[in-house]
């Protein structure tokens, strides 16, 4: 990484020489730290095209996927393209060399690389160089994205460096409120590659349902899960984690605990505490729900059944899962669950505390999943819950990641503070469910006298957060340098409590879209200046590429807009 | 319409508890739904539907003759119904009293659905083709399971409150394929909504094609495979016709016609330029959003082309209400334009500009017997409004989508009809932010205080908000006969197929059953607790039927009736 680092600030000065307007006719998503093309022009892409790779066993399958990608998929940019058709011999191959064959996918790795197309007429083989296979993966889709029209032409006399600012760069999907198909996973999965997001974070379970079939504990997605039809098998989850691994994407695994664990009760009711009652009970406050959402259940610490069980799934899930994290969750422990349970009221009579309680059980499933090769990811709750958390010292920052999802940057400035590296999902500018209304039902906010202001909208994170939002997020904000670099990447999160398949590709794109450049390339120009403005005509061509290859991603702009460049903007600032 | 309903008599009828929830139930709700023992019988696989020759019911008793032999719909929780298995039910026949009525504001969509208990055949007594068309889709929605089964012992009485029960799209910012737009008139069909308010044109497309001014789309719309030809138009009429859906169109001016100028320049003030020029207030903007232009009322061709509009989109759409806009008419637009300069200066005024226009304009809408619609704003802009004598009540209904209930008094106690769209309640596209580029107002500082969202009418307008708007609150007896009724609105500037059924679906549906039955029970009290469950259900059973509706919860909540509910208040 140094030395593309060296090589980067020697181009970014030749980068500013190319005019600006010239880089709406190439609008690549998320747009490369570098790209020199001082003279814009095209050649045709030979019919006969070759890509010629390293034998790999993803990047082979990746290098095949983007030829037949870049002989048929013409597309027709919604500004046509103003660039020279140079009249020479088509480009007849991509000749793809990549240093290190052996790396595997996991965090941090090379994810740089260089494409060098000729000039038209000085040659007809284009370079893409790489570090790794994964590198390679990431420079064929710029590749396919400086290629356009029918017959295929591809951008000429043009030089890409790329590596991104974050490596951890990802979406989260809960498949446990509303399920997924696997078509529709790996779908979201094929998306994240052109976006160059390669962190496919699975919520797998949650209280509602259990769709992992787990071979030592068949019962917990038999009963657990909404249905026969509604599960993910072993042979469902190779398919995801082999497709991930063609697209250069990780599929990080969650298993939430001890929290959000209702629909374990259905296989084994003694081990979960407050299973199946009704969330908060009337007469109460809010203090004392069973939980934070409808849904309610935890594993009981107290239970070596608990251990016994949660262990089987920890096992089989690391068998199925290669990714060296795993998350643990932890999230949201409720007070009232585990009080409602007698065994632990007595333990609490006992001078017990709750926090001690998560402490237990932390202990007795933390090393085990440390002890198979795992870092452990868990939300924020384990150690900043105001009720329930623990003492830091049992949870190693060398083996352990946190997430955040609440109050912005002064949580992920808590969290390197205490030393651990921090994923960023800010509630606030990365959750894609946000914004649609509360799910609860018989809920007397939305019947208001006329007139009454509708503040944002009833959800408890409202009002939605726009690609705007999302592209606008410093991640580091008021961190010093040390800090920042304990913050390794980013994930936008889909809460399915009103997000199902039928909705799935508009919650996500191109929202996901604005975080990807954000994380891969920055928010700001070479001047400093936040490039939100240039951003909206390129993600307008973006999403329109994202939807012609297949994926449903929502409109942000009338096309009259995107035909008129620069003309429904605002100059006046708020 | 009510007069067709003998209520009282009918109030004898055993009705199902409306504590307990009925094992399987119609969107939107009866008036009247009596199912005292719940059971079921088999439909024949013979099943026939015995009706009335008739250009449109005909059409409609194949299509759900199919539906209910075909669907096998399979609820989210399993109906708890006795099923007889003896008797299968061998027919449903229709009567109608008036075969002639046309679809047309007011029409009686009144029905009586009986299925008797065991052996008799069922019935669908109605006054028109359309009330029939509505007991139809009732009783495909009493129909469910492999093989097909039916509540039996039910007696359905029903009959809308509100006789104008709309969708408006917007085709003109982005495009929809007469496909989209037909599906979208089914899915209105299965929620007995029945107007497809059809805002074609705007500012940034003109995609209808208007045979006496085929310029108009020739040159303004997005491209030549984005326009309606007129037998798109045609096919889309019949349709609706077809699903008891009026499709009425608007062709929106003087204001937001800068596709205009594509093909006439020269009627088109202020055309494509800057929306909100650097350094100027808001006050001086060109137009309230992106794409600007206004046709210039001084300019006698401008009537020429307009009046050719006029007369070939009335001959286009059969619908006696003809939507003309007139809304947003925006002063720097026509101020930036010489020769109405000079009428200013001679002391002519822009609210006199608008007479000018709707005086040349609205007179000829009439005269093709057509109702004039127009926005609110005609009468009520802060800047440039007509005298309402230039509108005769008779002939004019206001749309408004301003203030809420406010501008919904302020209208009818100015004698006009009202259809309400009320932004704060029925705009669909709101809460995803702006589409303006380059604003500033999502780059603030974190921390900050994120509002309502950024866009100009957020929040987010959940299925509840919409549910629970009373469209005539606060208006005495007399100012609320003049509400017909409500729209739900999807404007486009961040929509386009993609998106269209999950933002018109569920949420149209909760306004349906407000308008159709009310949004209380027997009681009075608001029931959108209850409703809950029976739209989730109902939300289901339009994706089965290919509509992709937007969930609102967990399937969980389907399956554990009233665990996701609150039972603390707000």
């Amino acid at each position: 990484m140094a030395s593309s680092l060296i090589l980067s600030l020697a181009l970014s000065i030749l980068t500013l020489s190319i005019p600006s307007t010239l880089q709406s006719s190439l609008p690549i998503w998320p747009v490369p730290r570098t790209l020199q093309w001082p003279h814009p022009h095209s050649i045709l892409l030979s019919p006969n095209f070759l890509i010629s790779s390293p034998d790999h066993r993803y990047l082979t399958l990746a290098a095949d996927r983007y030829r037949r990608l870049l002989l048929a998929e013409h597309h027709r940019p919604l500004v046509p393209s103003a660039v020279d058709d140079a009249p020479a011999p088509p480009l007849k191959s991509l000749t793809i060399t990549v240093a290190d064959l052996v790396s595997p996918l996991v965090h941090g790795v090379n994810e740089s690389y260089t494409i060098s197309i000729p000039p038209a007429g000085n040659g007809s083989v284009a370079v893409l160089t790489a570090e790794t296979p994964w590198g390679a993966i990431r420079g064929l889709e710029t590749f396919s994205q400086l290629a356009w029209g029918n017959p295929t032409r591809i951008a000429a006399g043009i030089y890409v460096s790329d590596w991104p600012i974050f490596g951890h760069r990802g979406i989260l999907v809960d498949t446990s409120r509303n399920y997924y198909g696997v078509d529709e996973l790996m779908r979201t999965i094929e998306a994240m590659s052109w976006n160059k997001l390669n962190v496919f974070h699975w919520h797998i379970t949650d209280s509602h349902s259990f769709p992992l079939v787990v071979p030592s504990e068949p019962e917990l997605a038999a009963r657990g899960a909404y249905g026969s039809d509604m599960v993910y098998s072993p042979e469902d989850v190779k398919k995801v984690v082999e497709f991930g691994l063609e697209h250069g994407v990780r599929v990080l695994p969650e298993i939430d605990m001890p929290g959000h664990t209702a629909s374990w009760a259905e296989a084994y009711p003694e081990i979960v505490s407050c299973a199946n009652m009704f969330w908060w009970p009337a007469g109460t406050k809010w203090p004392d729900r069973l939980a934070s959402e409808p849904g309610s259940g935890q594993l009981n610490p107290l239970n070596p059944k608990t251990y016994q069980v949660a262990k089987n799934v920890i096992r089989d899930v690391s068998a199925m899962f290669p990714e060296p994290f795993f998350h643990a969750g932890a999230d949201e422990v409720v007070p009232g669950c585990w009080k409602a349970d007698p065994s632990i009221q007595d333990y609490l009579s006992d001078d017990g505390t709750l926090s001690q309680l998560l402490e237990t059980f932390i202990n007795s499933t933390y090393p085990y999943i440390a002890s198979l090769n795992r870092t452990v990811v868990y939300w924020e709750d384990v150690v900043l819950d105001s009720t329930i958390k623990v003492n830091p010292n049992l949870l190693p920052p060398e083996n352990t990641i946190l997430q955040t999802w609440n109050n912005g940057p002064s949580n992920t400035k808590k969290i390197v503070a205490l030393g651990y590296r921090a994923i960023v999902s800010s509630a606030e500018f990365y959750y894609l469910d946000c914004g649609h209304g509360g799910f609860v039902g018989n809920d007397s906010i939305y019947d208001r006298k006329p007139g009454t202001d509708q503040g944002n909208g009833g959800s408890w994170c409202g009002p939605f957060k726009t690609w705007q939002t999302i592209y606008n997020y410093d991640i580091t904000f008021g961190l010093n340098e040390q800090e920042a670099k304990l913050v390794i990447g980013g994930e936008v999160a889909l809460w399915s409590e009103q997000a199902d398949p039928t909705v799935l590709d508009s919650r996500i794109w191109p929202r996901a879209s604005a975080m990807a450049e954000a994380l891969w390339s920055g928010n700001r120009d070479e001047t400093g200046k936040k490039r939100y403005a240039e951003a909206t005509d390129r993600l307008n061509e973006w999403r329109y590429r994202m939807v012609a290859r297949g994926v449903g991603a929502e409109p942000i702009q009338p096309l009259w807009c995107v035909r008129n460049p620069g003309m429904c903007n605002t100059v006046n600032s708020h | 319409s009510l007069s067709s309903l003998s209520l009282p008599s009918l109030s004898s009828l055993p009705k199902t508890s409306s504590t307990s929830q009925s094992p399987i139930n119609i969107w939107p709700k009866p008036r009247i739904f009596s199912w005292p023992r719940p059971r079921a019988v088999f439909l024949s696989p013979d099943f026939t539907i015995l009706s009335p020759k008739h250009p449109y019911l005909t059409p409609s008793v194949h299509r759900y003759h199919r539906r209910v032999l075909t669907e096998h719909h399979r609820s989210l929780v399993a109906p708890a119904v006795n099923l007889t298995h003896a008797n299968p039910l061998q027919t449903l026949t229709i009567s109608v009293t008036d075969l002639a009525a046309p679809l047309q504001h007011g029409v009686d969509e009144s029905y009586t659905l009986t299925i008797p208990g065991a052996g008799a055949g069922a019935s669908v007594a109605a006054a028109t083709v359309w009330g029939a068309m509505r007991g139809l889709e009732s009783f495909s929605q009493l129909v469910w399971g492999k093989p097909s089964r039916v509540a039996a012992g039910v007696v359905v009485v029903d009959v809308p409150l509100f006789a104008h029960r709309g969708f408006m799209l917007d085709t003109s910012r982005n495009y929809y394929g007469v496909e989209a737009i037909m599906r979208t008139i089914e899915a209105m069909s299965g929620n007995k909504l029945n107007v497809f308010h059809w805002h074609i044109t705007d500012s940034h497309s003109f995609p209808l094609v208007v045979p006496s001014e085929p310029d108009l789309a020739g040159k303004g719309a997005y491209g030549e495979e984005m326009q309606y030809s007129p037998e798109d138009v045609r096919r889309v009429v019949e349709f609706g016709l077809e699903h008891g859906v009026r499709v009425m169109p608007e062709i929106d001016m003087p204001g937001h016609t800068g596709s205009w100028a594509e093909a006439y320049p020269e009627i088109v003030t202020c055309p494509n330029k800057f929306w909100w020029p650097a350094e100027s207030g808001w006050t001086d903007r060109l137009a309230s959003e992106p794409g600007t232009g206004h046709l210039n009322p001084l300019n006698t061709k401008t009537y020429q082309v307009v009046r050719n509009v006029i007369q070939d989109v009335a001959a286009m759409f059969p619908e006696p209400f003809f939507h003309a806009g007139a809304d947003e008419i925006i002063p720097g637009c026509w101020k930036a334009e010489p020769s109405i300069q000079d009428c200013l200066a001679k002391n002519g005024t822009l609210s006199e500009l608008l007479e000018l226009f709707v005086n040349s304009t609205f007179p000829y809408i009439v005269s093709l017997n057509r109702t004039v619609v127009y926005w609110e704003d005609v009468l009520f802009d802060a800047n440039i409004k007509v005298n309402p004598s230039t509108l005769p009540p008779e002939n004019t209904i206001l749309q408004t989508w301003n203030k809420g209930l406010n501008n919904t008094k302020r209208v009818v106690s100015s004698g006009y009809r009202v259809i309400v769209s009320s932004s704060d309640f029925y705009y669909l596209d709101c809460g995803h932010g702006d589409f303006v580029g380059n604003n500033s107002l999502y780059d603030q500082k974190p921390g900050t205080d994120q509002g309502n969202g950024g866009s100009w009418c957020g929040p987010f307008k959940t299925w509840q908000t919409i549910y629970n708007y009373d469209i005539t609150y606060g208006l005495n007896e007399d100012e609320a006969k003049l509400v017909l009724g409500g729209e739900v609105a999807l404007w486009s500037e961040q929509a386009d197929p993609m998106v269209l059924d999950a933002r018109i679906w569920p949420r149209a549906s909760a306004m349906a059953e407000a308008l159709w039955s009310g949004n209380r029970d027997e009681t009075g009290k608001k029931r959108f607790a209850e409703a809950t469950d029976r739209l989730n259900e109902w939300r289901h059973r339009m994706v089965k039927r290919g509509v992709g509706a937007e969930p609102i919860q967990p399937l969980w909540c389907a399956r554990n009736p009233g665990m996701c509910n609150t039972v603390h208040a707000s």
